[in-house]
């Protein structure tokens, strides 16, 4: 540290006393400098009044969930928008007297200014507003001030009973609107139900069902047809050839049997008699023609297995017919042919039916995508109306209120008042702030000049920057004829100073009894 | 003030009683006085000094001399510091000292006066003042009447004895040898042998005398340079917020770091008595 406060001082000291007169002129100076502006300083006078106002939105409360209204905080900036309106600032000065009859638009308009100029209004606590208004003239402070916070609640109030009439009316021709709305979606669901009847609620799961049963049906009748066609050609095949046959065989063990018998016969005769014998010829005769029989049978079994092969027309011949078997096959096969006949009309039909049917579930989908959308519209209208038309009763209730100055938030909490002390700098703060800066001021200014004059004042720094040695400090020593010039001078300087702390004071005294 | 008043006879009065025993003792030893046979033994010498007269106290005062009994103890303790410091420095032997200053307003020869007069306020010492500064001589107001030769015509007149340039001032102890005559500007009188003999004859014709020099200020005449190579010591007086950090390093400088025993910082300004709280430990901080 190369110099201490206490060297610091110790210079200022010397300093303020080697410049006395520097010092003592600046103090005397500053002094009427400052009595002089405290003189000529405009007296100004304020007033102020404080308005109440209720947290309390008309709209707010009334669209809560339908529509946000705007939170208002900043309720100072709100008030100032509406009274520094050229309307409402109009109003105001006239009121409170500003205007006289022959002032000009253009002075009106320089008046307005000012009188904003002047004019504060400040948020104080959360529901207060305060309007504080300045002027020279403490009459015209109050009057304005007070004309101030009337045309506020005024205005209020009016903005109030019209914002809820406007509320009204909006949510009324809401309502309007969506009543049209919906009327339009009912009128649209009806003329849809109307074109298209099947499109009911439901019918697409009762169209499915039919659709498989149908399919079920169809399956089920082709199986049946199937097998009524195979029993067919099954009965045919027996009717057509194995029943030849059967009577054929027949009548060939009938022969063969015969022969048995005669060739027996023959066998015994034969023992007794010769060949020759006629019985034993005629018996021959006989097996032989058995015989032929038998192969002429047997060709014509023959031709009959070839014919039933071929397909051709088989002659039946009547001991077949009679045949009682047959005639059962014959019963058979017309039943199975009716059968098919029957399942084949079956099918035809619930191919058709099912055709019908997909056709239907087709339509069906489109129109229940149309459907949907008209109800959903019909739902949603329908849901706003309502509510919409509760909402329209509670703002006709408040517009009511409103209209009987019923619901009223606002008030003056605090009424302006005639302000009888001057605000803002008075002659006391020149003189007291005078004398201070006299006495700063010097100091300061021969601080000032110590830190940037290079010349050496205190005896440590010669040591401290020259390095040298440096053998002892020798005070000032004052002959006695100095000494009493130094007095003198000092006395001179201390009345100087004196006689300035006296003027400031009579100047302050004559000040407050209003003598100037 | 009656007080102070009341001081001031007392202490005038015990002066004058110490003064007419000198005077008694110095009648009685002024015939050999002169006598360079007497040079030999030197303490004996003080006593026989002739002391013509005896500066009064108002004198003294008004002249700004310090005495022992001064109301003004800072500064009589100031120059009893510096003469202290200066036999340490020394070594006890007598020297030739050459006071010079910064500027021309620095106090030079406030401080070289007061510097001899602060060595004779020791009874076993004695201080030769020489004036060297010789365009502005200092002291011959001290000089009542006429002043008599100077070291201007002693340089000048080769004539002029030694012992006519000393004179006695009323301060016992003290002899000054005044400035004189303004020698004719183009000689170099103090390169001169004469000087030179002068300085080596005042120094040690006594061995107890301390030769101070008053000079001008070193950076403004080439003189003092020369005095202060031909002095033994060099004290430069740096007056109170008057000169720079530079002018001093420069003064130095010229003088050289060997000679320069240090310096005096001159004319610090006092605060009213009142004003005075903490003088004391930012006096003893700067020391």
């Amino acid at each position: 540290m190369s110099t201490s406060y206490l060297h610091i001082i110790r210079g200022l000291t010397h300093d303020v006393i080697q410049h006395k007169s520097f010092v003592v002129s600046l103090f005397v100076l500053v002094n009427i400098a400052a009595v002089s502006v405290g003189l000529v300083w405009p007296k100004t006078y304020t007033s102020s009044t404080t308005i109440f106002v209720e947290e309390k939105n008309i709209i707010q409360p009334l669209m809560q969930g339908a529509a946000v209204a705007t939170d208002v905080r900043d309720r100072a900036g709100v008030a100032k928008d509406l009274l520094f309106g050229r309307k409402n600032l109009n109003e105001v000065l006239d009121r409170a007297g500003w205007f006289k009859k022959d002032t000009t638009e253009i002075e009106k308009d320089r008046l307005m200014d000012r009188v904003k100029a002047r004019t504060k209004i400040l948020n104080v606590g959360r529901n207060l507003i305060k309007i504080e208004y300045t002027d020279s003239n403490p009459e015209r402070a109050f009057k304005t001030a007070e004309t101030f916070a009337k045309t506020f609640v005024q205005e209020s109030v009016g903005t109030q009973t019209h914002e809820s009439q406007a509320a009204f009316d909006f949510i009324d021709s809401q309502v309007k609107m969506y009543h049209e709305k919906l009327t339009s979606a009912e009128q649209g669901l009806k003329e849809f139900r109307s074109q298209t009847v099947d499109a009911r609620p439901g019918t697409e799961e009762e169209v499915q069902a039919r659709i498989n049963a149908l399919q079920n049906t169809i399956e089920k009748t082709s199986l049946d047809l199937k097998e009524a066609q195979v029993k067919e050609a099954s009965i045919d095949k027996q009717l057509s050839g194995e029943a030849e046959m059967t009577a054929s065989l027949t009548r060939e063990a009938q022969y063969a049997s015969r022969i048995a018998e005669l060739q027996s016969q023959l066998e015994n005769l034969r023992l007794s008699y010769r060949d020759t014998y006629p019985d034993i010829v005629r018996i021959k005769h006989q097996i032989d023609d058995l015989k032929e029989m038998v192969v002429t049978e047997q060709k014509q079994r023959d031709a009959a297995r070839k014919a039933g092969k071929s397909g051709g027309k088989v002659v039946v011949d009547e001991s077949v017919r009679v045949n009682p078997m047959y005639q059962q096959l014959r019963r058979d096969l017309y039943a199975s042919k009716t059968n098919m006949e029957t399942l084949k009309a079956r099918l035809d039909e619930s191919k058709l039916l099912l055709n019908k049917e997909l056709e239907r579930a087709r339509r069906i989908h489109s129109g229940e995508a149309e459907q949907a959308e008209l109800t959903r519209d019909y739902t949603v209208n329908r849901d706003i109306y309502q509510d919409l038309l509760r909402r329209r009763e509670n703002a006709r209730v408040s517009r009511n209120m409103d209209q009987d100055k019923q619901g009223l938030s606002l008030k003056i909490n605090e009424p302006a008042f005639l302000p009888l002390q001057p605000s803002g700098l008075r002659f006391m703060h020149f003189m007291i702030g005078g004398i201070l800066l006299g006495m700063i001021l010097p100091v300061a200014v021969l601080f000032g000049v110590q830190k940037v004059d290079p010349r050496i004042k205190l005896p440590v720094l010669i040591s401290e920057k020259t390095n040298l040695p440096l053998l002892v400090v020798v005070p000032h020593l004052t002959a006695p004829a100095e000494r009493a010039a130094a007095a003198a001078s000092l006395r001179w300087h201390f009345a100087a100073v004196l006689v300035t702390l006296g003027f400031v004071a009579t100047t302050g005294v004559l000040r407050a009894i209003g003598a100037i | 003030m009656s007080k102070i008043e009341e001081a001031l006879k007392k202490i005038r009065a015990q002066g004058n009683e110490g003064a007419q025993k000198g005077m008694i003792d110095t009648r009685r030893q002024l015939v050999k006085s002169a006598d360079p046979s007497l040079e030999s033994r030197p303490q004996h010498q003080i006593v026989r000094m002739s002391e013509p007269r005896s500066l009064s106290k108002t004198e003294l005062i008004n002249s700004r001399i310090i005495f022992p009994a001064m109301d003004d103890t800072e500064v009589v303790n100031a120059f009893r510091e510096a003469r202290t410091k200066i036999l340490q420095a020394t070594g006890g032997r007598n020297c030739s000292i050459l006071v010079t200053s910064v500027s021309n307003t620095a106090g030079c020869s406030f401080v070289a006066l007061n510097l001899a007069v602060a060595f004779t306020f020791d009874e076993a010492r004695t201080a030769l003042l020489m004036d060297c500064n010789i365009q502005h001589p200092a002291y011959h107001e001290l000089m009542t009447g006429n002043p008599g030769p100077g070291l201007g015509d002693y340089l000048e007149d080769e004539t002029i004895r030694v012992d006519q340039i000393i004179h006695p001032v009323g301060i016992p102890r003290l002899r000054i040898i005044p400035a004189g005559r303004e020698p004719t500007p183009d000689r170099e009188y103090f390169t001169s042998q004469r000087m030179l003999q002068l300085l080596k004859g005042v120094r040690e014709r006594y061995p107890d005398r301390y030769v101070i020099m008053d000079s001008p200020p070193i950076m403004e005449a080439a003189d003092t340079r020369i005095l202060a190579e031909v002095s033994d010591y060099v004290l430069l007086v740096v007056p109170y917020g008057r000169s720079t950090e530079v002018q001093i390093a420069a003064a130095v400088k010229a003088i050289g770091k060997q000679k320069l025993l240090g310096i005096i910082f001159n004319d610090e300004p006092r605060l009213p008595k009142l004003l005075r709280l903490g003088r004391r430990q930012a006096g003893s901080a700067g020391s």
